[in-house]
């Protein structure tokens, strides 16, 4: 069990296996490749060129794409390294995680909270045994909430180092008791003495029993292509 | 990472298995927890039917072998809490069972990674693994299913030679289009028609136990009624090898069909027309006896004589020599019994033709006639060549019999002697006894004699 305002840790992810999640969005000649998916940062970079090779092999894009997709991977490999040297204050930290997502017909709408002091945590397990549970059959679902999850605890890992950045350069010498208040402050984590306090129970209050419920919906096709639609006007 | 080269040998095969996953099953359903056994289930369909190579008997459903812990070591040395043997099993029980229910098309790594929780680079390398160990994507064709595009502007997005499995294959090695059977590669992505893969025409350092053959032919749409096989026939006995003037005779066949057509037809028809040889029908009763428990047993389709086309090529398809090439291409696209049939009736026509370019100078045109004649010389050879046998035969027990009584002959003169011998040494020993007697005698006399004499000495 560790202490509330405990010491900066290294930047990591917060979960057992430190995996990076990859989003690639790249347009080319009226095509568009849309991927999302996690990587392991202490892969050799080798494997980006394999993986690209690979991908644009197996889904026939233009040879142009190649470069593309190792490109955006290696970015965004090389921001989440940037992190790494630093610091990140994690502190009491329980986070709702919110999944709102469609993948081809299913649609999955959930909330839960999340302890991101938990450095043993699974996402992919997780997502692995809420798509058993709920009974989803497209086995494309549990990769994307796995790789929702993981895309926000990699947000909020991102924001807790920049706000202990700030932090440091405005105030200057402080404990570490502060630290923990300040990320308080990001209105984001939620306050364990005040979740467990005498005064309320452990038992969620009803009105927000609709909130935490995950629910899982199945389109048709003309919902599908209107959503995608959607998407599509929203993006541009 | 190192991995274990496999030794291409050859083939066993696995029942498919139910998937564990809510998904609606279309293959016959068999629990087996171990995937050794080599006995088919004799209900499944040819397309049901999953191949692996010989090399990799030891996958088990449950369990995992070394050589995977050995080539995958990240899954087995706890290094991270994550990376456990149980998730090892789950992709790669995820990535079977996936590529199990699309056979027999291939899966690709990235269909895979889409549809399982993981980091993508540890899913490759399982993925790579089951690859090369022919778990996967071994025993598919090349063709490639349909891809899912995100983008909907695109002008030109599915490439051309994907989007359904084709019936037109382009051989890699002549460029013509391959209709009557293929030889596939999975490995090198070659697809090759019959006669390249039997003249060896395909890129060095390939061998030729890597392609599969895939079947093509279709019984065309119409189907062969009894004129066209009339014209077939005919027009194969009078221009035999040309199947160009075959086709041109048989109209509104291509030669690739007739060729086909003409292999299919169990060769005792030929001299059924013919109602007076018996010897023709035997061999057509006999083929077709023979094809049909096989093919019963083997596959559910009807036709008889060709069955089962997933056998590989005979050992005289590297032969060099183009004819033998050619030999072994037909014979192994038409099945060993219709070959040996087909074999014995050609060298008997062969032998007769012989006979009748000797006798008939003018030429017989006709060809029932040459038939008929065919077939009662091959009876008269027949029996000929029966009464030569059976008086070897004879010849063979009457010498047998011989050595046989010059054998006991000597025994028994063996036997006198030694019966001499008993005699005369019996006589020795009775004089021997007499001898004795007498010497026996004698001292008893002597005793007696000297003991009397003793005792009137002392009286």
């Amino acid at each position: 069990m560790k202490a509330s305002g405990k010491g900066p840790v290294k930047f990591r992810m917060p979960t057992a296996e430190n995996l990076v999640p990859i989003r690639l969005d790249i347009q080319f000649e009226g095509q568009r490749y849309k991927d999302a998916f996690t990587w392991n940062p202490s892969d050799p970079d080798n494997e980006i060129v394999v993986f690209a090779r690979r991908t644009v092999k197996d889904l026939k894009l233009p040879p142009a794409f190649f470069s593309q997709i190792s490109q955006s991977i290696q970015s965004q490999l090389a921001d989440f390294r940037a992190y790494e040297g630093q610091d990140m204050y994690t502190g009491e930290k329980i986070i709702p995680i919110k999944l709102d997502l469609r993948v081809n017909h299913t649609l999955i709408k959930d909330q839960f909270l999340w302890d991101l002091n938990n450095f043993e945590s699974d996402p992919e397990e997780f997502a692995r045994t809420l798509c058993k549970d709920l009974g989803v059959e497209d086995p494309e679902v549990g990769p994307a909430v796995a790789f929702a999850i993981r895309e926000q605890l990699y947000e909020i890992a991102v924001q807790s180092v920049s706000s202990a950045r700030e932090s440091r350069l405005s105030k200057k010498s402080r404990r570490g008791s502060d630290y923990g208040s300040a990320s308080k402050a990001s209105g984001l984590s939620m306050d364990l003495v005040k979740l467990f306090s005498f005064k309320s129970s452990v038992v969620r209050k009803r009105k927000d029993l609709d909130v935490y419920e995950p629910m899982v919906d199945l389109l048709t096709n003309e919902e599908v292509d209107a959503l995608e639609a959607r998407e599509e006007r929203h993006a541009r | 990472m190192a991995t274990n080269a496999p030794i291409p040998g050859g083939s066993g095969e696995i029942p498919p298995i139910t998937p564990s996953r809510p998904i609606i099953p279309e293959t016959p359903s068999e629990i087996s927890a171990s995937s050794n056994s080599l006995q088919p289930p004799p209900s499944s369909s040819d397309t049901d039917r999953i191949y692996i190579p010989s090399y990799s008997r030891w996958f088990s459903w449950n369990e995992i072998n070394e050589c995977e812990v050995r080539s995958l070591p990240e899954f087995f040395d706890s290094r991270s809490s994550s990376k456990n043997p149980r998730v090892y099993l789950y992709l790669r029980n995820s990535i079977i069972q996936q590529y199990r229910d699309e056979h027999p098309q291939k899966i690709s790594f990235t269909d895979v990674r889409r549809t399982l929780v993981g980091d993508v680079v540890s899913i490759r390398r399982v993925f790579d693994f089951l690859d090369s160990w022919g778990l996967i994507n071994y025993s598919s064709s090349a063709s490639a299913k349909p891809l899912k595009w995100d983008d909907k502007e695109a002008v030109a997005s599915e490439p051309p030679s994907t989007v359904k499995e084709s019936a037109k294959r382009i051989c890699n090695g002549c460029k013509s289009v391959c209709s009557v059977a293929c030889f596939a590669s999975e490995k090198y992505e070659l697809t090759l028609c019959a006669r390249c893969y039997v003249r060896g025409n395909y890129r060095v350092g390939i061998n030729s136990s890597e392609f599969k053959r895939v079947e093509l032919s279709e019984e065309s749409k119409t189907g062969w009624s009894e004129k066209e096989t009339l014209l077939l026939l005919e027009a194969v006995m009078h221009y035999g090898d040309d199947w160009k003037k075959v086709a041109s005779h048989v109209t509104g066949r291509t030669e690739k069909d007739c060729v086909s057509q003409f292999v299919k037809l169990p060769f005792g028809e030929q001299f059924a027309k013919d109602s007076d040889s018996e010897d023709a029908l035997e061999t057509f009763n006999q083929i077709k006896g023979s094809a049909d428990p096989e093919s019963e047993g083997r596959v559910k389709d009807g036709s008889s004589s060709p069955d089962n086309k997933r056998m590989k090529l005979t050992p005289l398809a590297d032969a060099s020599n183009p004819i033998m090439a050619q030999a072994a291409f037909l014979s192994a696209l038409a099945g060993t019994k219709v070959a040996e049939a087909a074999a014995r009736a050609a060298v008997t026509a062969l032998s007769d033709i012989d006979h009748e370019a000797g006798k008939n100078a003018g030429g017989d045109p006709n060809g029932q006639e040459i038939n008929g004649n065919n077939s009662e010389r091959a009876v008269a050879e027949a029996k000929s060549l029966l009464e030569k046998e059976e008086k070897e035969v004879e010849g063979a027990i009457r010498e047998i019999v011989e050595v046989e009584m010059m054998k006991i002959r000597d025994r028994i003169v063996h036997f006198e002697k030694l019966d001499l011998e008993m005699e005369r040494s019996r006589k020795q020993l009775e004089e021997m006894k007499n001898l004795l007697f007498t010497d026996q005698l004698n001292i008893f006399f002597h005793t007696r004699r000297s003991r009397k004499a003793e005792d009137r000495a002392e009286c």
